[in-house]
């Protein structure tokens, strides 16, 4: 039944268990009101589409819609609503109602799948009683080897209801397979791996900027180097979904840290069928390739933040691509000015890949916060810090060239000038994270960058 | 519990057998006893059959048909053999 | 039917045998399992109290069935 089958007049949506219910019934008798009861399938139904969420409900309908509508038991509203004076006389003068059926836990998820469940396209899928869950979900490939949720209708449907984009839009086309990905398949993803409806638009735009040109997942993927796509979130999303940026930034315990760059590569493996042994051909592989994502803390930063530094407004929330293998700590608690510091940062910059290649690398430098005071005391800004850093990564010909050192690795003769920066302009990304006790950075590593590599990639996050 | 793919859909939802051989010449055949009673008798003449045929045979019998066969006793017939036969489930 | 399900899974064919009374269950059992096309073949039933002779007429009249199960057509 739909509004416009409401029966003209008064109708209430009542319970069985509910007091308020059973006092007002005298008197909705004597109003000859249609009892609509949720105690009936067809009535729960009803109340569902009203959006009914406590009962005793009364309604006023004219020409099958309803014109207003009260909640409890009011007189003076019930005579206002109904234009009858002079109702349950013997009755207190209000008295609240009580919860809808419609609102008990299992009863909502059963309605919403029941009744939004045809906004899904995705195949359906069923698991029989004999199998378990969990290994269900392992048995059919679908998982990364750990566990996963299994996502079903209510849960995806759910999910989303964390962004305002319709199930059917496309995303973008997923390598390797190069397939059409929809909103939907990012939300069952994103319910395999953990996350929570909140999170999805972040998933949506990470996954719309691996799949770009300049990102290359494609390349990403198939590489026999150890990256994978690894997330740096900023802006007002990162407190919204309660994202770390403090202690701990790269490691566990975080939900939606941990989870958001994993329903980015459950994705990947799902829908673009991209999977280890198979178009995925890391020879060792990094254990953040089972998802890294992580916020900067930009509050505590000596610099402006990451995403402005790149060009975006302040109070947009943003998501930065970075293809990158495992971080590495860096260690330095003796400097206390900023060019020994920058020093240090230096001499472990220079080992990205291999101390005697240039130019071919991107890396990122997760600034701690004890070592960001060393260049907010001495007032330096992000440009100065990486021009000090490009000034102590000139590396001299004879150091890198092949052979140097009885090292085989290095430099071809012909591309070298006397000297060369290790990194392209640019190719150093800084983003300050971590708790605020250690004299600690990290270096992360990327993979082969320019037209034929991986280039880090900032997209706005949008509802 | 329904849940929703979240694959391509490329594959098809259910399993699928795996490939079959063109002939059966040069494989070996595991017939894998599930230990009700009587099932033996009809193995042993299956195994008969078989051999009257050329083809090779190893015997298994799983400790209790009440459950799955252990973990080991799979993972031997799926190194020793290329087929099985499974029975007899009454 | 759960080992012939595994061992498929490792790549190696398998059929099962089984008395009609299974026709049913084994239906349920492999659509349960998410493998509705596994390989079966079905003898006459009762098993247990056969005589030996009668249960080798049994495998005699399956072997066939059972081959074709197990190769390509």
């Amino acid at each position: 039944m739909n509004d416009a089958q409401l029966p003209d007049g008064l109708v209430a949506v009542v319970k069985a268990d509910c007091p308020t219910c059973a006092m007002v019934r005298p008197v909705l008798e004597g109003l000859g009101a249609h009892l609509v009861s949720e105690d009936d399938d067809d009535g729960l139904a009803r109340s569902y589409r009203l959006g009914v969420d406590t009962v005793p409900t009364l309604l006023r309908v004219e020409a099958g819609t309803e014109q207003e509508r009260t909640v409890g038991w009011s007189r003076e509203r019930w005579e206002a609503l109904t234009g009858v004076d002079g109702l349950g006389v013997d009755l207190p003068p209000s008295r609240p109602g009580c919860g809808s059926r419609t609102q008990d836990p299992g009863v909502a998820d059963e309605l919403v799948a029941r009744f939004e469940g045809a906004r899904l396209q995705s195949r359906r899928v069923e698991l029989s009683t004999y199998e378990d869950d969990a290994e269900a979900m392992f048995e059919r490939g679908w998982t990364d080897g750990l566990p996963v949720v299994p996502p079903t209708e209510t849960r995806v449907l759910r999910m989303l209801g964390g962004t305002t984009r319709a199930p059917d839009e496309i995303v973008t086309v997923v390598p390797p397979d190069l397939v059409e990905c929809t909103v939907e398949k990012v939300a069952i993803n994103a319910v395999m791996a953990g996350c929570k409806p909140e999170y999805l638009p972040v998933v949506l735009a990470a996954l719309e900027a691996a799949c770009t040109d300049e990102f290359n997942a494609h390349g990403v993927l198939a590489t026999t180097m150890p990256v994978g796509p690894q997330l740096i979130v900023n802006g007002p999303v990162r407190r919204r979904i309660g994202m770390n940026s403090g202690v701990n930034v790269l490691g566990q315990g975080n939900r939606a840290n941990s989870t958001i760059g994993r329903a980015l590569q459950l994705t990947i493996r799902n829908v673009g069928g991209g999977r280890p042994g198979g178009v995925d051909r890391a020879t060792q592989g990094n254990p953040g390739k089972v998802g890294l994502c992580f916020a900067e803390d930009e509050e505590g930063s000596p610099f402006e933040p990451l995403h402005v530094s790149r060009g975006f407004a302040p109070d947009s929330s943003t998501v930065t691509l970075f293809a990158g293998e495992g971080p590495r700590g860096v260690v330095d608690q003796l400097s206390r000015d900023p060019e020994s510091l920058a020093g240090s940062l230096a001499a472990c910059l220079r080992t990205v890949q291999h101390p005697k290649l240039a130019r071919r690398y991107d890396a990122v430098l997760v600034l701690g916060p004890e070592h960001g005071r060393v260049f907010r005391d001495a007032g330096w800004d992000r440009v100065r810090l990486l021009e000090a850093l490009d000034e102590r990564l000139q590396l001299p010909r004879d150091e890198v060239l092949r052979g140097a050192g009885g090292i085989a690795e290095g430099m071809p003769p012909d591309r070298m000038d006397d000297v060369t920066a290790k990194f392209r302009p640019g190719g150093i990304i800084v983003v300050h994270a971590g708790g605020g006790a250690g004299l600690f950075s990290t270096i992360i590593a990327g993979w082969a960058n320019g037209t034929t590599g991986s280039q880090p990639v900032t997209r706005e996050i949008v509802p | 519990m329904r849940v929703l793919d979240p694959t391509a859909e490329h594959a098809p939802a259910t399993r699928e057998r795996a490939a079959r051989p063109a002939s059966l010449d040069g494989h070996t055949i595991a017939l894998l006893d599930i230990s009700k009673a009587r099932g033996n008798v009809f193995l042993d003449r299956m195994e008969m059959l078989l051999r009257a045929r050329g083809l090779a045979v190893e015997r298994y019998a799983k400790p209790t048909f009440t459950k799955p066969a252990p973990i080991d006793l799979r993972h031997e017939i799926s190194t020793k053999c290329d087929l099985v036969i499974e029975a007899l489930a009454d | 039917m759960h080992d012939i399900v595994d061992l498929e899974g490792r790549g190696i064919p398998g059929v099962f045998v089984a008395s009609r009374e299974f026709v049913e269950a084994a239906s349920t059992q492999a659509a349960a399992l998410g493998f509705p096309d596994v390989a079966r073949v079905f003898v006459d039933h009762p098993i247990q109290d056969r005589t030996d002779e009668e249960i080798a007429a049994l495998a005699d009249g399956a072997v066939e069935a059972v081959l074709a199960a197990l190769h390509a057509e």
